[in-house]
């Protein structure tokens, strides 16, 4: 298996009137070919301007790159002139997006903007973009997909519309897909049809990162998970191993508010307090205000990702390796050397 | 016990208008017949995908949604009679939480104003006492006083809900509506609102009707399920036998879709395609479209909603709930095909 998309230290900030906002700080992993990643986290902890970053897909300004690199295919997206990035987005990585209804023209009837697609990308004469359209549809469990093809997207359901959103992604056969939160505006029918489609991807050999906070959702589609708390990842690791021996106490917490639909506790665990604002992050570990393990140095720097195990990472003082070095006992290795 | 809330028959139908003189040319059936108790102290969780009507049925008990037909008694007293002025006392004892904490907070007023202005409107304190209620009230549901004179978008979406939760609270209801009370708020809040909810229905003896869609919050919070299609019901009982094992077709389906952590894949209906509209709901069982247990019959015969067995707590709407709930090798087999 090889690399297709490694994301070394990314960070955005988005400048507003209140002072220069961290939106993802110092983000790094990658993702292999025909892998599924899900990236985990609470609403405004950075996970969706990760995504949209790579691909250049923000604002700027306000938004503006600290650092980073993305490099898919041997290229970095970050530096790449804007007609070269055009022929790799939707064409090598596509986008599905929450909102199907806001995401697809209100104007354009479904098939013209799936012919769009295809004929943006391929050689492609309107007869043969229709029939690849249509077969597509077909393959996303679309009924009666010519009649889809002439409806306009207010004539269809939102689960309708998030078929046509994949069929969209997956008609120029990328080798990325980033689905944000592809199913969090559906009903939980709708959403087991939806994951059921998106399983199949794993059989077409592409590789796709899953942004969602649906950990329900992560356990049944996704390889490998990063968790991301307040801008920064805070663990990452294979599905079974952070879901059974999550390292980082955020981690934890997060499992550990999952809701049983079997059984029922006297009482939840919460995580006490709240998440801290982007604009005043903590000088130490963003997660030591709510932590039950901080420790002084937890408020005073930030930890780095310590390596844990293989494939594994935690960025927490408590899983830096058992004997520190005397000179230099924190950073262990760096993530990416 | 007798109940504290009895529905019977209620239905609240919304008008479809066209033209200049709108003429309603049909309607939406968003609740069409629902009958429901709900004990003094119960927790009686409402689900069902969005559409059911779960929402429209808080709503309408609320008095909110004018009701079609049908019956609300509240300890055996209607609710919402057309003179306003009785309407006053009724206010009182039932209350609700909203979805959304950002805009069911009027921004231009602080949180004292906020959380007091019902003790005021039914003349449960005097104006003066404002300041010390008030206190009170933010104290119970975890908050500090000091944030008295704050407004509404100096909260978190939390905190804001704490603050809904005060204001229902205040006026000492005997029902709380709990709409989506949870469902905006991020997983480690969540616990926390969870929690608080379960504490002052021990402190303050309150029956919830508790809409959600999230089976995982309401296996956690109630005590008795009512589970919703296309505005009726199709199955109610205690919340762990319904959750744990579901009867009707349609609740199977539902609980099996829901993706849970750990363990390995469930079994599994995918339901084919969507929720009919239910200006046009189906003849016969509303289901009958995308059940993959259906008969000719279900398309002709409206199913009763029964016990499953002669004095049961589960109720149960299908024609074929003998088969299903038999445990015999037959009825195994029956579902083995269909449940994956």
């Amino acid at each position: 298996m090889s690399t297709l998309l490694d994301i070394r230290n990314l960070g955005v900030t988005f400048d507003t009137d209140e002072g220069p906002l961290k939106a993802v700080d110092n983000v790094s992993f990658s993702i292999q070919q025909g892998e599924v990643v899900g990236l985990v986290g609470e609403s405004g902890c950075g996970k969706s301007v990760t995504a949209l970053g790579l691909l250049r897909l923000i604002p700027m300004p306000p938004g503006r790159f600290t650092s980073g690199e993305v490099f898919f295919e041997g290229r970095d997206l970050l530096r790449l002139p804007t007609d070269e990035l055009r022929t790799i987005r939707g064409r090598r990585i596509s986008v599905i997006f929450q909102e199907p209804m806001s995401a697809l023209s209100p104007l354009h009837r479904v098939g013209a903007q799936l012919m769009e697609t295809l004929q943006l990308h391929l050689p492609l004469d309107k007869r043969t973009a229709w029939n690849t359209s249509v077969d597509w549809l077909n393959r996303v469990g679309l009924p009666d997909p010519e009649a889809q093809m002439r409806a306009y997207p207010y004539q269809l359901s939102g689960g309708m519309l998030q078929r046509v959103m994949i069929a969209m992604a997956l008609m120029l056969e990328p080798a990325l897909i980033i689905a944000d939160e592809p199913t969090t505006a559906l009903d939980v029918t709708i959403q087991a049809q939806i994951l059921d489609l998106l399983r199949t991807l794993k059989s077409q050999d592409a590789s796709l990162l899953l942004i969602t906070h649906d950990l329900g959702v992560v356990w049944e589609l996704c390889d490998r998970i990063v968790v991301m708390y307040a801008s920064r990842m805070v663990e990452e690791g294979p599905r079974r191993e952070l879901f059974e021996n999550p390292a980082h106490p955020y981690t934890r917490a997060l499992l550990d508010s999952v809701l049983s639909l079997t059984g029922r506790a006297d009482r939840l665990s919460t995580i006490e307090g709240q998440v801290p604002s982007p604009l005043a992050y903590p000088a130490g570990c963003r997660f030591a205000p709510r932590c039950p393990h901080a420790f002084a140095r937890c408020h005073q720097e930030q930890p780095p990702l310590y390596s844990i195990a293989d494939k594994r990472h935690s960025a927490c003082f408590l899983s830096a390796p058992k004997k520190p070095d005397l000179l230099n006992p924190c950073p262990s290795e760096p993530l990416n050397p | 016990m007798p109940p504290l809330l009895q529905i019977h028959a209620l239905k609240t139908w919304f008008p479809i208008t066209r033209g200049i003189f709108s003429r309603t040319v049909g309607h939406v059936r968003a609740v069409d017949g629902v009958s429901l108790d709900i004990a003094p102290g119960e927790t009686v969780g409402l689900v069902g995908e969005s559409g059911c009507g779960k929402t429209t049925l808080g709503r309408t008990v609320l008095g909110l949604e004018p009701r079609k037909s049908g019956e609300i008694l509240l300890g055996g007293i209607p609710l919402w009679p057309t003179r306003h002025h009785e309407t006053l006392p009724l206010r009182r004892r039932v209350q609700m939480i909203f979805q959304d904490p950002y805009s069911s907070l009027n921004p231009r007023m602080t949180i004292q104003e906020i959380v007091t202005e019902g003790l005021l409107e039914q003349r449960l304190i005097r104006p003066r006492e404002r300041a010390d209620a008030a206190a009170r009230l933010l104290r119970e549901v975890g908050m500090e006083p000091s944030v008295l004179h704050r407004y509404p978008h100096e909260f978190s979406g939390g905190q804001r809900q704490r603050i809904s939760i005060a204001r229902a609270i205040a006026v000492r209801p005997e029902l709380v509506i709990c709409d989506e009370a949870v469902s905006a708020l991020d997983v480690s809040v969540r616990a926390q609102v969870l929690n608080l909810l379960i504490d002052l229905r021990a402190s303050h003896n309150l029956a919830y009707l508790f809409i959600s869609h999230d089976l995982g919050v309401i296996r956690h919070i109630a005590d008795r399920v009512v589970v919703m299609y296309l505005g009726v019901v199709v199955e109610t009982g205690p919340a762990s036998e319904v959750l744990d094992s579901p009867a009707h077709p349609y609740s199977r389906a539902l609980i099996s879709a829901v993706p849970v952590p750990f363990g390995e894949s469930r079994k599994r209906t995918i339901l084919k395609g969507d929720v009919p509209s239910s200006s046009h709901p189906p003849p016969g069982c509303r289901f009958h479209t995308r059940c993959p247990l259906a008969l000719p019959e279900c398309a002709v015969r409206v199913p009763v909603l029964e016990p499953i067995t002669p004095g049961s707590a589960r109720h149960v709407a299908c024609i074929r709930k003998n088969e299903i709930s038999d445990k015999s090798h037959d009825a195994k087999a029956l579902l083995q095909g269909v449940f994956q």
